[in-house]
């Protein structure tokens, strides 16, 4: 499938329905999440745990004891343990599950995951049977009118400006880099498409514009929020519980956010420096490229109830003051959507990667965290109090898994560009 | 002005793209241009009709939350309702887009295949829709609803429903003669298709996984749904 014997125009169109596509994929995805933390949730509750003795005759769900002959339970048929009785859903003696296999049987039905199997089955090439087509497609093009150093719908008024810019913009350093990523991965995707000719899955996986010309600044940021989400989840894997289609369900989609978001970071990056005369979001506050990552860790105390952050390090950040080529970067922690809470590192000097080690801790009453996000901003400390925003990631706070280890230990997480007011909160 | 639509946009944008819904439905419209597949859509959607002919570009949707009553095999309700967030894909039925919107269908969940009942052409080609959709959909006998459209242009039929029936029997598919100029069984045609899909997602999760293609499936279906085709997908 080629659009390019479309006309410009009907192309334009398609793409426009296809981010059309991508919003509603991105509120599903998040939905999808969501739905699976719950369920991993309730499985953490209701597993034996190897410290339990397995000797001993317990309901696998609720762990109350069973007897010999009253109340014996009885092995469920999907996950062979056993159940007593008030832990079955389902009507009869024989065609009743357990509460947790019948949950993963409903989550399995809401999350559209019963037809990404069929889909596989019929269609086994598919590499990436999360992508759709209409995915597949709106990264190939947005990507290739980025090449040809056509702006990704520009909204009307704004298009001469935007080609008259595009000298800069193809110089933008992060762009033209960004460029060569993207043609070596094209080039290795071409060989993979004249093999299977009609097929448009693996074109590239690089991708796309930031939206943040056609849609307000707020969708740009909760999208990001939401990318942050998908990563997000990948760290808590959900143990056994979908084995293996969903733990490739998690890696794929998550690392297919953090190639998205970094190339969009620095997309957006080269746009911003090169084109401030265009966008207003860049009076407030100096910008450079956005490019690098943080490295944080989440954990809940639940004897002091504090949320204790640990900015760990960051690397490869750019440099905040580009003509001195320096970089003097600290982090600013705020839990939103209240910005009470500011908390800052040191500023480390000269350092693109720094390492802080400092463990932060907010007070907050663990059921209060509902709804809260962790925004983490890294800024440049110039001279005169002068500071270039660096990058920041969020972290929703909800629905995260403090009691599980592997969740404590550190992450790296990309850096996003985003709108922000001068002090450093989001403008929303 | 410009700012009051703005915001007008952004209050729709806000209540249709929350994720609080059950279940997403991707149904997927198709067949021979100016059948008035866009027409239907639309009138299903926003309860209006637009004569004009406007030719699709490539591929479009549109978008409709419902709410679906779960029904257990023997038909009784169990009176549970779920949010369904219907994303119904508008294909151009035009020749020189056909690469373009068969790739679509293999993320659909189900298909309106529609024809003209004042068009015989239209209604001949619904055999080769077919084959593209055995060709390109998820599964070789995906779930779908023959739709003979422009119901209420009597005077012209060119189709009669006897032909269309057989047809619609041939394949074992449902099939509706609907009007997107007057809304009759616009909901239903639509509604029917849903329930199958949700039908559908049952068998898939319930058959045994070791054993994809058995029989047992379709013994314990059968009984449930004797009209029902077999989940072989």
């Amino acid at each position: 499938m080629d659009l390019s014997l479309l006309q410009a125009l009907e192309k334009e169109i398609i793409l426009e329905v296809l981010r059309r596509d991508k919003q509603l994929r991105i509120i599903e995805e998040d939905r999808i999440r969501r739905m699976k933390c719950e369920l991993q949730e309730l499985r953490r509750r209701g597993a034996k745990s190897l410290a339990r003795q397995y000797g001993e005759r317990t309901c696998a769900r609720c762990q109350r004891p069973l007897g010999k002959f009253w109340n014996s339970g009885a092995v469920c048929r999907g996950c062979s343990h056993r159940i007593c009785s008030k832990c079955r859903v389902g009507v009869g003696a024989a065609n009743w599950k357990c509460t947790v296999c019948h949950a993963y049987r409903d989550v399995k039905i809401r999350s559209g995951d019963w037809f990404l199997e069929e889909k596989g089955k019929k269609f086994p090439a598919i590499t990436d049977k999360y992508e759709t087509v209409g995915e597949t497609l709106l990264k190939t093009y947005n990507v290739l009118s980025h090449i040809s150093v056509v702006p990704p719908t520009p909204p009307p008024q704004l298009d001469y400006q935007f080609l008259s810019r595009s000298g800069d913009l193809k110089h933008a350093q992060p762009f033209t880099k960004s460029v060569e990523n993207l043609m070596v991965s094209f080039t290795s995707h071409i060989k993979k498409i004249s093999t299977s000719q009609n097929d448009v899955r693996d074109l590239l996986r690089v991708n796309n514009s930031p939206r943040g010309i056609k849609y307000s600044n707020q969708k740009s940021l909760s999208d990001t929020d939401i990318n942050k989400c998908g990563i997000l989840c990948k760290v808590p894997s959900l143990p056994n519980l979908f084995k293996k289609n969903k733990d490739s369900d998690q890696e794929g989609s998550s690392t297919g956010a953090e190639e998205e978001t970094s190339f969009s970071s620095e997309y957006s990056g080269g746009r911003r420096s090169s084109n401030s005369s265009v966008s207003t979001e860049c009076g407030l506050f100096e910008s450079v490229s956005v490019a690098g990552e943080l490295e944080l860790a989440i954990a809940y105390n639940a004897n002091s109830s504090c949320l204790e952050i640990t900015v760990g390090a960051c690397r490869g950040l750019t440099h905040g003051d580009t003509k001195k080529r320096k970089c003097h970067p600290y982090v600013k922690l705020y839990v939103l959507p209240e910005k009470s809470s500011k908390m800052k590192t040191t500023v480390k000097k000269n350092a693109t990667d720094p390492v802080y080690n400092e463990i932060f801790k907010y007070q907050i009453d663990r059921n209060l965290l509902f709804g809260k996000r962790l925004q983490a901003t890294v800024w440049h400390a110039g001279t005169l109090k002068r500071k270039v925003f660096l990058g920041h990631v969020l972290v929703p706070l909800d629905g995260w898994r403090y009691e599980d280890k592997s969740s404590q230990c550190f992450t790296w997480y990309p850096l996003c560009p985003k709108i922000e007011s001068p002090d450093g909160g989001t403008v929303e | 002005m410009s700012t009051f639509f703005e915001t007008l946009q952004f209050i729709v944008a806000i209540t249709m793209t929350d994720g609080d819904y059950d279940y997403l439905i991707k149904l997927l419209a198709l067949g021979d241009s100016g059948v008035g597949k866009t027409t239907f859509l639309y009138r299903y959607t926003d309860n209006k009709f637009n004569p004009k002919f406007i030719t699709t570009v490539g591929i479009d949707f549109r978008e409709k939350r419902v709410m679906y009553t779960a029904s257990n095999p023997n038909g009784t309700t169990t009176g549970k309702t779920f949010k369904v967030h219907l994303q119904l894909w508008d294909t151009a039925g035009q020749e020189r887009f056909r690469s373009l919107t068969t790739a679509f269908f293999r993320d659909a969940m189900g298909f309106l295949l529609m024809f003209d009942l004042t068009s015989q052409q239209s209604f001949l080609n619904v055999r080769n829709w077919m084959s593209q959709l055995q060709a390109n959909a998820y599964c070789e006998n995906p779930d779908i609803v023959l739709v003979g459209n422009k119901a209420d242009l009597a005077d012209q039929r060119e189709v009669q429903e006897k032909q269309a029936k057989e047809l619609a029997d041939k394949y074992g598919i449902p099939y509706f003669e609907t009007s997107a100029a007057t809304g009759a069984e616009v909901d239903k045609a639509v509604i029917t298709l849903l329930d199958l899909v949700m039908k559908r997602m049952e068998q898939c999760v319930d058959k045994p996984p070791a054993e994809p293609a058995s029989g047992n499936g379709a013994t314990k279906l059968g009984n449930a749904q004797p009209n029902e085709r077999k989940c072989a997908c």
